[in-house]
Formats: C-alpha cells, sequence, structure tokens
C-alpha cells in the first residue's frame, strides 16, 4: 500500500512517524522518559482472525454525538473505492464509508488488528487449494440512498479492480490472482460479463488463476466492495462514492475539505465492527504541520475535538511526550522506505551497492525532520520486509554493513573496482519544502565524499508523486516507500518487484523497474506453496533477490506518531495503516 | 575713516584662507550633501551599520574558516554524532549552554553552524538586492528618460507598459515565475542555483523597475521645457546626449535616494520569497533560514531570532539611511 500522499520517504513535509507500542508485549516507554519504539514489531499488524465476530459494536462509556475535527497536511489522492491505494483514503473509506467483504478491528488487549467479517458472513470458505472462494453476503445491507446492497454489486466493484487503465493508481492483486486476471480489463473495456465471479442468490464465489489464501486480506481492501451499476461513472464517483458504513459524504472539495455526516441507512446490527458515535467528521487537508503540532499542543477550543493522522515533527516531540504523553498516539506501521535505483538505467551493481555505502542514512533521516529511533528505524536489517512480519529472519544482504551505517570508503572503493567513479545520480526534491531541500543537502554532500556525482533534480510537493511515478523521467533513482497490504510477503514481492508492463500500466508500484523474469518465476513458485510454508519462503525470496540482484535499499523501516485533542477517545494505531482507528471513536 | 577689510574677516582656527575660500566659493550638490550627511548622527551609524555587515557578507568565507566553523557541513563527521535523536544539537543552544565555538548554535536537523549560515546569508541577500538594485535602476532611468523625453506614441507607448506591470501583484508574480525557472533548469542541479540566483534577481527587476522609470519621467517632463534643454536642441545637439549629458545629472539626486531605498526593499522582498519557498535553495539564504527556524521557534527561540535581527537591522539601517540622503538632498529640510 503507498504511504500518504504525497508523503513517502524524504520528500513527506515533517511526517514523522513514532512507532511504538505495536505488536505484542508492552511497547512504548522506557525509564529515560524517552519516548520509544517497539522496533522489532513495526510489521506485525497482527494475523488474528475472528471469523464469528456479529454486530452491532458497543463501547463502555462511549457517548453519542460531537463533531470530529481531523487536520492533515496531505491531501486525498483518489476516493474512488476501486482506486484508493493510500494509507490515509484506504483507512478512512474503510473505517467510516464504504464496507467491503471483510475489515479489520482493534483489539485493545493485544493491541493489534483482528480480520473480522463486514459484508460477508464469515472470512470466506476456499477449496483445499485456495483458488476458489465462496462468501455468503449478509442480507439487509443498503446504501446511502437507501437501495440494497446485493451481491451482484460485489460483483461489479470486483470487476472494476481489474482495469488498470482507468484506475492506474489502484491494488492490482485482482490482475495477479483472479482467474483471466491478465485477460480481463475491466467492465468499461471488456464488458460487464466477468467469469471468474458467479453469483447465485446471496452467495458469491470467485474462482483464482493460482492459489491465494490471503483473499480475506484482500476481501478487506475498499475496491472489494460493491458499487453500484450506473451510477459508478469514474470521472464523477471519486467525489462521491455511494456509503455503505455509517458515514457518508456530504461535502468534498478535493486536495481542502471533506464533510461526513451520519449515513441513515447504516444498520448497525449488520456490521461486526463499526460504531457511529460521533455526529460528523470534519476534515482540513493542507494544514500546514508547524499549525497542525501547533493547534495539537494547546488542545484549546475545538483543538479539543481535533485529532490528526500527521506524524509529530520532531520539533514538537518532546514537549508532547513531557506535558502531553496521554494525546500521543504512537504505533507500528508495516512500511519499508528505501531508495530504488532505475534498474533500466543503474545497471551495474556495484553502483547499487556504493549508493547503499554511501547513503546517509540518519543524518538524511535528521534533516528530513524524522526521529531517529522513532519515525526512522534503522537496527533492524535490510530486508524488504518490514520486522514482525511472519517469517523474517533479519539479515544485511550488504556484507558488513550494519542497518542506518555509512562508508564512504567502502563506496568509493567499489565505484572504482567497477570504473564508474563520479556516476551521476539524479533523484527528486521539492524545492517548496525545507525539509526536502536540507535532506537534499546531506545527502549530495554524501555522495560527493563517496565518489558519485550528485545532480538533485527539483520539483515541487503538488508534482512530486507524478514525476515518480513517470517511467520517462529523468531520474535514475526513485525515493519511496511502502507498507504491507496484510502480513505476508505476498503483498510485497509482487508488487514491488515484479515486472509491469510500462506501457500499458506505468511502473505501478514497482519503483525500482525492476524486471527478471527469473524472479518472476520465483515469485510465482512461492504463490503456489502450501500456505504454511509460505512466510519462509518469502523470506528465502528476500535474501535471494537482494543478494544476487540488490534492486534497492532500505533507508529504514517507519512507524507512527499521532495526536489526539483531550475529548477524543478510543484512538489507536491501526497498526494495518498506521492510521487512526475510526471504528472506535467518540467524543468526550 | 574707511573701516579696514580684515576687521570683516571672521577669525577661526583653521587658515584664514582656507575659510575664506570656502566661504565664498560654491559647492557642488553633491558637496553639500556630503556635508550635511556628516553632520547627521543617525545617518553616520546607519553606515556604519550597513559597512560592518557588508564586511561580514563580504568576508563570510574568511571568518568562517578563521573561526573553524562551516555552513555546509556538521562539526563532527556525521550529523547525528552532534544531534539527538529529534534533531536537537546536543552542544550549545537551546538545551546546554552557550559556547564560543558555535556562539548562534547549531541547527537542528542537519548540525551546520547557525553563524555561518548567518554570515553566507547576509552574502546572498546583499548580493541579491545589490545586483537587483542595479539593474532596475539602470533600466527605470533608461525607460524614465525616453519616455519623459519622447512625445506623442512613444511616450503612450511606455506609459502603458509601466502601467501594465505596475498592475501585476507581486508575490503572485513571484510565485508564478520561480517554478517556470525552477522547470526549465530542474534536470541540471549546478546549473539550477545559479538560476535560481539569475531567476530571483530577474524577478525582482522585471517586478521593481517601474517606481523609478515614472520618477524618472516625471522629472524630466518637467525639466525638458527649462531653457537650457529648449537651448541644446535648437543647437542641434543630438537627442542621446541631451538625455545624458543634459538632464541625468540633474537627476542624480531622486536616484540616489531611490536606490537608497529600493535596497532595503529587495532585502526584504528575497527574505520573504524564500520564507515562503521559493527562493533560492541552493546557497544559504536568511529568509530560508527564518522559514526552518519557525518550527522550532517555542524551543530553540535563538535560532529565529538570529536571521530575523540580521534582516530587520540591515533593512532598518538602510532605511534610515535612505531617509537621510533624501532629507541631505533637498534644499528645504533644516536639520
Amino acid at each position: 500500500m503507498r504511504f500518504k500522499k504525497p508523503m513517502i520517504s524524504l520528500v513527506a513535509a515533517s511526517m514523522l512517524a513514532l512507532a511504538a507500542c505495536g505488536g505484542s508485549g508492552t511497547g512504548g516507554g522506557n525509564a529515560g522518559g524517552e519516548p520509544s519504539v517497539n522496533t522489532k514489531d513495526l510489521g506485525n499488524t497482527g494475523d488474528g482472525t475472528d471469523p464469528t465476530r456479529k454486530g452491532p459494536v458497543s463501547i463502555a462509556g462511549a457517548k453519542k454525538g460531537g463533531t470530529v475535527k481531523v487536520i492533515s497536511y496531505a491531501g486525498l489522492n483518489t476516493m474512488d473505492p476501486t482506486e484508493a491505494y493510500y494509507t490515509n483514503t484506504s483507512s478512512i473509506l474503510s473505517g467510516l464509508v464504504t464496507r467491503s467483504l471483510t475489515q479489520y478491528v482493534y483489539d485493545p488487549a493485544k493491541k493489534q488488528m483482528i480480520l473480522v467479517p463486514d459484508l460477508a458472513t464469515d472470512l470466506g470458505k476456499p477449496n483445499s487449494d485456495f483458488t476458489k472462494w465462496t462468501f455468503t453476503i449478509r442480507p439487509g445491507v443498503k446504501y446511502e440512498n437507501g437501495d440494497p446492497v446485493t451481491a451482484q454489486d460485489i460483483k461489479y466493484g470486483i470487476e472494476r479492480s481489474f482495469d488498470r487503465s482507468t484506475f492506474p493508481e489502484g491494488a492490482n492483486y485482482s490482475n495477479l490472482y483472479f482467474l483471466d486476471g491478465d485477460k480481463y480489463k475491466g467492465p468499461y473495456k471488456s464488458g460487464d460479463n466477468y467469469k471468474g465471479v458467479t453469483v447465485k442468490g446471496n452467495t458469491l464465489t470467485i474462482q483464482m488463476a493460482k492459489p491465494f489464501p490471503d483473499m480475506p486480506y484482500w476481501g478487506a481492501f475498499p475496491a472489494m466492495g460493491p458499487i453500484p451499476k450506473g451510477k459508478d461513472d469514474p470521472a464523477k464517483y471519486r467525489q462521491h462514492p455511494l456509503a455503505t458504513g455509517p458515514y457518508m459524504f456530504q461535502q468534498y472539495t478535493p486536495e481542502k475539505t471533506l464533510t461526513l455526516v451520519r449515513n441513515p441507512n447504516w444498520d448497525p446490527k449488520t456490521d461486526p465492527g463499526r460504531t457511529a458515535y460521533p455526529d460528523k467528521y470534519e476534515f482540513n487537508f493542507q494544514t500546514p504541520s508547524a499549525k497542525v503540532d501547533q493547534i495539537m499542543l494547546n488542545n484549546t477550543g475545538d483543538a479539543a475535538n481535533t485529532l490528526s493522522y500527521d506524524n509529530v515533527l520532531a520539533p514538537d516531540l518532546r514537549q508532547f511526550s513531557t506535558q502531553d504523553k496521554d494525546r500521543l498516539i504512537l504505533g507500528g506501521q508495516p512500511c519499508t522506505f528505501y531508495w530504488a535505483p532505475d534498474y533500466r538505467k543503474v545497471k551495474s551493481i556495484d553502483v547499487r551497492k556504493a549508493l547503499a555505502w554511501a547513503y546517509p542514512y540518519r543524518d538524511a533521516a535528521l534533516a528530513a525532520g524524522y526521529i531517529d529511533g522513532i519515525t526512522r528505524i534503522f537496527d533492524q536489517g535490510g530486508n524488504l520486509m518490514p520486522p514482525g512480519l511472519p517469517g523474517r529472519t533479519q539479515y544485511n544482504p550488504l556484507p558488513g554493513h550494519q542497518g542506518g551505517s555509512t562508508d564512504p570508503a567502502k563506496a568509493k572503493a567499489l565505484l572504482q573496482k567497477s570504473g564508474n567513479m563520479g556516476y551521476a545520480i539524479k533523484w527528486l526534491f521539492a524545492t517548496d519544502d525545507p525539509n526536502s531541500v536540507k535532506a537534499k543537502n546531506v545527502v549530495s554532500d554524501a555522495l560527493k565524499k563517496a565518489g558519485f556525482n550528485p545532480q538533485p533534480v527539483a520539483t515541487t510537493v503538488a508534482d512530486l508523486s507524478t514525476v515518480r511515478e513517470d517511467p520517462n523521467a529523468k531520474i535514475n533513482v526513485r525515493s519511496a516507500g511502502w507498507c504491507s497490504d496484510w502480513p505476508s510477503g505476498g503483498s510485497w514481492f509482487p508488487p514491488v518487484i515484479q515486472s509491469t508492463n510500462l506501457k500499458a500500466e506505468g511502473l505501478g508500484s514497482n519503483y525500482p523497474v525492476f524486471s527478471e523474469p527469473s524472479v518472476d518465476k520465483k515469485i510465482a513458485d512461492v504463490q503456489t506453496k502450501p500456505v504454511a510454508q509460505q512466510p519462509a519462503a518469502w523470506d528465502q525470496l528476500d535474501r535471494y533477490v537482494m543478494e544476487k540482484y540488490f534492486p534497492l535499499f532500505i533507508t529504514g523501516y517507519g512507524g507512527v506518531a499521532m495526536m489526539r485533542g483531550s475529548n477524543i477517545q478510543g484512538m489507536n494505531d491501526d497498526a494495518v495503516f498506521g492510521m487512526p482507528t475510526w471504528k472506535d471513536i467518540w467524543v468526550k | 575713516m574707511g573701516v579696514q577689510a580684515t576687521e570683516f574677516e571672521v577669525h577661526s582656527e583653521s587658515s584664514d584662507e582656507g575659510v575664506v575660500a570656502k566661504e565664498v566659493a560654491g559647492r557642488s550638490p553633491i558637496q553639500i550633501v556630503v556635508d550635511r550627511l556628516k553632520s547627521d548622527k543617525v545617518a553616520i551609524v546607519c553606515i556604519a551599520v550597513v559597512g560592518i555587515l557588508l564586511l561580514l557578507g563580504l568576508l563570510a568565507p574568511v571568518i568562517t574558516r578563521l573561526w573553524g566553523v562551516h555552513a555546509d557541513q556538521p562539526p563532527t563527521k556525521n550529523a547525528y554524532d552532534i544531534l539527538t535523536f529529534d534533531g536537537y544539537p546536543k552542544i550549545g543552544p537551546p538545551f546546554n549552554g552557550f559556547i564560543w565555538k558555535h556562539p548562534l548554535g547549531l541547527e537542528p536537523g542537519t548540525g551546520y553552524d547557525n553563524f555561518a549560515r548567518l554570515l553566507y546569508g547576509l552574502r546572498t541577500s546583499l548580493g541579491v538586492s545589490f545586483f537587483a538594485t542595479f539593474f532596475s535602476t539602470v533600466i527605470g532611468v533608461v525607460i524614465g528618460l525616453v519616455a519623459g523625453f519622447a512625445t506623442g506614441w512613444l511616450d503612450r507607448v511606455i506609459g502603458f507598459v509601466i502601467d501594465l506591470f505596475l498592475s501585476f501583484p507581486f508575490i503572485l508574480g513571484a510565485l508564478c515565475l520561480t517554478p517556470i525557472i525552477t522547470q526549465r533548469f530542474a534536470t541540471n542541479s549546478g546549473a539550477l542555483a545559479k538560476a535560481q540566483v539569475i531567476g530571483l534577481i530577474s524577478v525582482l527587476v522585471i517586478l521593481g523597475w517601474m517606481g523609478l522609470a515614472r520618477l524618472i519621467r516625471g522629472q524630466v517632463l518637467s525639466l525638458r521645457e527649462r531653457e537650457f534643454i529648449q537651448a541644446a536642441r535648437v543647437l542641434g545637439v543630438p537627442t542621446r546626449q541631451i538625455l545624458f549629458k543634459e538632464l541625468l545629472p540633474n537627476l542624480v539626486a531622486p536616484i540616489v535616494v531611490m536606490v537608497s531605498l529600493t535596497l532595503p526593499a529587495y532585502v526584504a522582498a528575497e527574505a520573504s520569497l524564500s520564507y515562503l519557498g521559493i527562493g533560492l535553495t541552493g546557497v544559504p539564504s536568511l529568509g530560508q533560514t527564518i522559514n526552518n527556524a519557525v518550527p522550532y521557534f517555542s524551543n530553540y527561540p535563538l535560532y529565529l531570532w538570529a536571521p530575523v535581527a540580521a534582516v530587520a537591522v540591515l533593512v532598518l539601517a538602510l532605511n534610515l539611511l535612505g531617509d537621510s540622503v533624501r532629507d541631505a538632498f533637498d534644499p528645504k529640510t533644516r536639520r
């Protein structure tokens, strides 16, 4: 899943993340009073499931009413459920507005997320080799306009999820796993007659092209929800997706404001996960990060009913952790940030390895406003999969390299050996973001010391993700962040390093533009293994790809430090996204 | 009985001939101005302040080398050796006492020395504003002269052009022009730094030459009907000579005044644009430092106050100096 737009790695306008209290154990706090993070469990979003959970949900002591204000620097990329694939859009849609086959709920005892049913009556019934999944859709669910939600609507929503040209930024798991995923191109191009999904009354059956044991997790995506055929013009639907959840769109100005009000047609008895205590949600985007922090610190007036899912800025962390520790929500986020040299342009593995030796991990993170050990974690190895993911064994693909260490001498040696001294490195930075400029200066300096020729390419915050997504941009390194879509390597390797059809779909989320047919085959092999063997197999693939090809290197793992006003209750870290647990929020 | 001529002499400490010569001979306007400035205490102080800041800016590389500080490197091999986990410096302000090595402290997040960045930032501000003032003065004077002296359609056209440029809102104009320059030079980072400086100077000049042009045009319009100009025309003196040899010397006063007021305006404009994020990113700049320092204000106020004070002192000194110069040129003011 994409990290919050357009905050990726260094370009994040001080999107600091504090990761703590993730996964198991007590997490958080230490004797010195410094906030700290359980860095071993960042990726452990919890693999608990509860197929029998039923609605309605009630929270002891919660009061109905009140308006929750939400402020954030980033805008929303797209709110069309089929295409929403950033942590903020996915979390807001699935927490408040749209329902899917399954959903996550927060377990306060384990401090983890648990997968429970949503529109389906359970977590799906697979056949023996996970090539066929059957879901029974519960009755009595309605859209915000009173129309009933049918299994046919969900089939239509699933069909839409195949269309990579209408929804280029959406997740492509349907194309990867479902029957004819490589041929069917969605209802607008191939017609509304997809054979892989059959509907009989309330039952939905999905045929896979290869075993897909993670289908219940894919089922939690907004893309796996109902879309009413005929009312779904892609240009317009993103401005007002029809709500099946407790809240619906009242007003939406992209990049500026979003107001959600109660959906009178949401029946809590049909929903095993969500609650609807606040009357209204008011989102304000493009609030400058420093202002967000000041509002949350002051906590006066409206600020007491405000929350922000942006991370606390480094300058303000001390104040929060000393004065208002309980209003700081620390948590894990299964994200890895990395630098991806363009595999088509940077052909020498020695140059890529030299770059990993030359990159100033800690200094660049500090310059960009991250917090060492909380927002950017370096001491957990160099795997693509973040710590806490099942099956992950920590290792460093570069012999002798400790996570976060820099050695310009070794970089120079590698460059000299391969005859690449003075190799030009071109990466993007935003001129109107002071943190991006500071980080650019630090990185340029370090690269120069290591024998490279740094040539940073200027752009602006608004354009950055668009330029980065362009396969023909005049850069040869992309700075990116990727978050697990679910706790398995299956949501890492296919999206990040599997070959894409550049002409048809661009580079998708394959930021290294990596393409090796033998690796594609290995990925396919792991996906066909028995479920129990897959975690270890993904781990081995991680090592294999990193050691043999070294297509990218980790610049750090991430966590979150969100803030809430004193009247906001029930806000915890939803470690699946690194966003608030919307479903539990109420106003005191 | 006649009175001796010597009885009417004024006796003074200096030699008699010198005093008599000064009293009887006339002084040129420039000499009058200089004399008046010399006796104006505020002007002297301002000249001294501006001179010191100029020196600091020009000698920035020398001073930083002597003091042993760097504007673009942390004092240790890696920044994280000198910074805490959340980016604050481990030595000096704000959480530890004052140290001579880094009198204004280190920059959070990078470990660069603030004193060095202040000096280089002064250099940038002064450099940019001097060049911008120079070019906008030259352009403004030339266009003003031509517009004032010409008649008919040329005057109207130039007048229209001046009004057109005057109608552009400055900030919006700068906001629009700067990304275009960024885009054009985006891929060549060495050229980008230079392009940004040239671009900033161009933006300041393009949006600032009109004031002087209008002023000069007005002055020329009134001067051109005077007898000495009419005589020159009758004699057949070429227009260019009339403009530059006859009119221009009479316009020195408004030009000097305008220059001394434009300079601080450009310093402030450069700082504002850098603060807005559309200024310079390749070189240290006071506005950029102010922009970086705002989030740290509550914990690390020195980081913000130092560049703010530098900009304020510079702009104030230049403005007061400009005021004094204007007063010195005006024969009707008595100080």
